[in-house]
């Protein structure tokens, strides 16, 4: 008698396992509508306070000392821009940490591990959904936002959309690194709290990081995703960059391959040695 | 012989068991904040890195040549922007915790499937309310100081006026930042599902009290919204105390509307718990998540 595996993993079965877990969580998150709700307005909300403190420092209208740093005077549209790239960020970085961290709670984390399906997959998955309804919130959030306060790209929108590619691709490869933190240290909140809250700042997802103090300026040099937020507000905002576009966009896609390869060795790293300790199903 | 016994009940709640089961819940609720080490570093770190995003922002607003820093300083009368916004964000900060903590106390314990049985001990019920808010005080209290600690080290930050008019303001604020708190217990636990209650009440704290600027930059209907609110007064009378040099008299218009608002959301506090601890012993709902 020949004998088989239960399970015959191809290509197919791959892609329809990506789409279950997409179905999946787009049902959960519709079932929510509030939350929904919540992911146009938390931003508005959120960049409010700096609308009328950059009141506070304009003169008709007019931020000229926010120009001086920049290169232009229309600071909400600068901090609109960095809020919608900072909403994919939040996907897709801390989001595979924080999907797994539900499943372990919900106790269906060691189930899911021991399905044919690649646990990569398994993570690249759970974004899916969430990239689509980040997407939807973050329009119609730009929509609401260009009311309020106004919201006026002049620039090149595809180079803009380009360019932000590499740089979300590349945010896969920190995500399955961070997710693999979250499988050994089975706590996210305050991790993900407090680091997403330090790389977007010291990224310039809100202001330029030529006006961070000195000491802060080198930090901020070193994430690639600086370039990512100056490149993208270059091209929509016609902004002062810190170096030439295409040398931003150039760093951006080596971030790219490097940052998968190595969050991928790190994740697989991991996991295993969670395996072989049997943590797996603990929280 | 036959020993006779009287019929009493296990529990004879009294001032004294109350106080020992108030204290039993002060003693809990420190035992698992002390269980968490991560809380304890987020006590250190969440003061700073707050309030710092929109100091930098603040910074970049100011311009290289300060154009921008002069503008602000006449808008508002405050020559340290950094001051001015950590008072704004730390009283943002209080109540947000508090939504949580506070606010959040019975549904935990719901949701651990605990509050059942805690209900039928035979304890004044609104003393699960007020032991949560005894650590909470603590740890509210550690959390001022350090950012005061903090932001006098790293930046610099000095008061300008009288830190114990300063505490007084924040001593005056407690009933209206915990009155809330109870309020929103009551809400929550009827309500079950309540994330979104907690972001629209800290949104509109963000949004209407001048945190980061001064209420009077608002369109009119905004300023209106803002007087109704208690930590516009909180702010402003932080504001006035630590930098400004203000007297009790100049402070007295604060501090008044803030024990007027902790009259209010105490007593509805309490109201509210009591219409909940009524309701969910109607309908059983106590025990449902």
């Amino acid at each position: 008698m020949e004998t088989i595996t239960l399970s015959q993993p191809s290509f197919a079965t791959q892609l329809r396992a990506l789409f279950t877990i997409a179905k999946k969580d787009w049902k959960v998150f519709w079932r929510y509508p509030l939350n929904a709700v919540s992911h146009v307005l938390q931003p508005i909300i959120w960049v409010t306070p700096v609308y009328f403190m950059g009141k506070a420092f304009s003169t008709n209208g007019q931020a000229l000392g926010f120009a001086q740093y920049s290169g232009t005077s229309d600071y909400m549209s600068y901090v609109l821009l960095g809020t919608a790239l900072s909403n994919f960020i939040l996907t897709v970085f801390w989001g595979m940490g924080f999907a797994l961290k539900e499943d372990m709670d919900a106790g269906v984390l060691e189930s899911n591990w021991l399905t044919p399906v690649s646990r990569i997959h398994i993570l690249v998955g759970r974004t899916l959904t969430s990239l689509l309804t980040t997407t939807i919130t973050s329009i119609i959030m730009l929509v609401l936002a260009a009311a309020l306060f106004g919201f006026r790209p002049t620039g090149n929108i595809i180079a803009a959309v380009l360019t932000a590619i590499p740089m979300l691709v590349g945010l896969y490869g920190f995500g399955f690194a961070f997710a693999g933190i979250v499988l050994m240290m089975r706590e996210a909140n305050t991790m993900v709290d407090v680091s997403s809250f330090l790389v977007q700042g010291f990224s310039g997802a809100n202001f330029p990081v030529k006006s961070l103090p000195y000491w802060l300026i080198p930090v901020s040099l070193m994430l690639p995703l600086t370039y990512g937020f100056d490149a993208v507000r270059g091209w929509l905002l016609k902004t002062n960059t810190l170096l030439p576009l295409n040398a931003e966009v150039t760093i951006l896609v080596i971030f790219m391959f490097v940052m998968l390869w190595f969050g991928s060795w790190i994740f697989h790293r991991v996991e295993r040695k969670v395996r072989r300790l049997g943590t797996l199903g603990q929280h | 012989m036959e020993a006779t016994l009287s019929p009493q009940s296990l529990g004879r709640p009294g001032f004294i068991s109350d106080l020992r089961a108030f204290w039993a819940i002060v003693r809990r609720e420190w035992t698992i904040f002390k269980r968490y080490p991560s809380w304890i570093i987020a006590l250190f770190i969440w003061p700073l890195i707050f309030p710092m995003m929109y100091i930098l922002t603040a910074r970049a607003l100011s311009g290289i040549d300060g154009s921008g820093l002069a503008v602000f300083t006449k808008t508002t009368g405050a020559s340290n922007f950094i001051g001015y916004i950590v008072v704004g964000t730390t009283v943002w900060m209080w109540q947000n915790i508090v939504l949580w903590d506070v606010g959040f106390a019975l549904r935990n314990e719901q949701m651990r499937g605990t509050l059942e049985s805690n209900w039928l001990s035979p304890t004044w019920r609104f003393s699960y309310l007020l032991g949560h808010t005894g650590p909470q005080l603590i740890t509210m209290t550690m959390f001022i100081l350090i950012t005061a600690l903090e932001f006098g080290l790293f930046f610099g930050v000095r008061f300008n006026g009288s830190p114990w008019l300063a505490l007084l303001v924040m001593l005056v604020s407690v009933p209206a930042i915990y009155g809330l708190g109870f309020a929103f217990a009551s809400i929550v636990i009827t309500a079950k599902e309540a994330h979104t209650f907690v972001f629209l009440v800290r949104g509109l704290v963000m949004i209407f009290c001048g945190i980061t600027f001064p209420v009077s930059l608002l369109p009119g209907w905004m300023q209106t919204i803002a007087t109704w609110m208690p930590q516009t007064y909180m702010i402003h009378g932080m504001r006035a105390a630590a930098f400004a040099n203000a007297s009790f008299a100049d402070l007295w218009p604060d501090l008044r509307a803030l024990l007027l608002f902790g009259v209010f959301w105490l007593t509805l506090g309490y109201l509210l718990f009591r219409w909940m601890e009524r309701r969910a012993r109607r309908t059983g709902a106590i025990g449902q998540y």
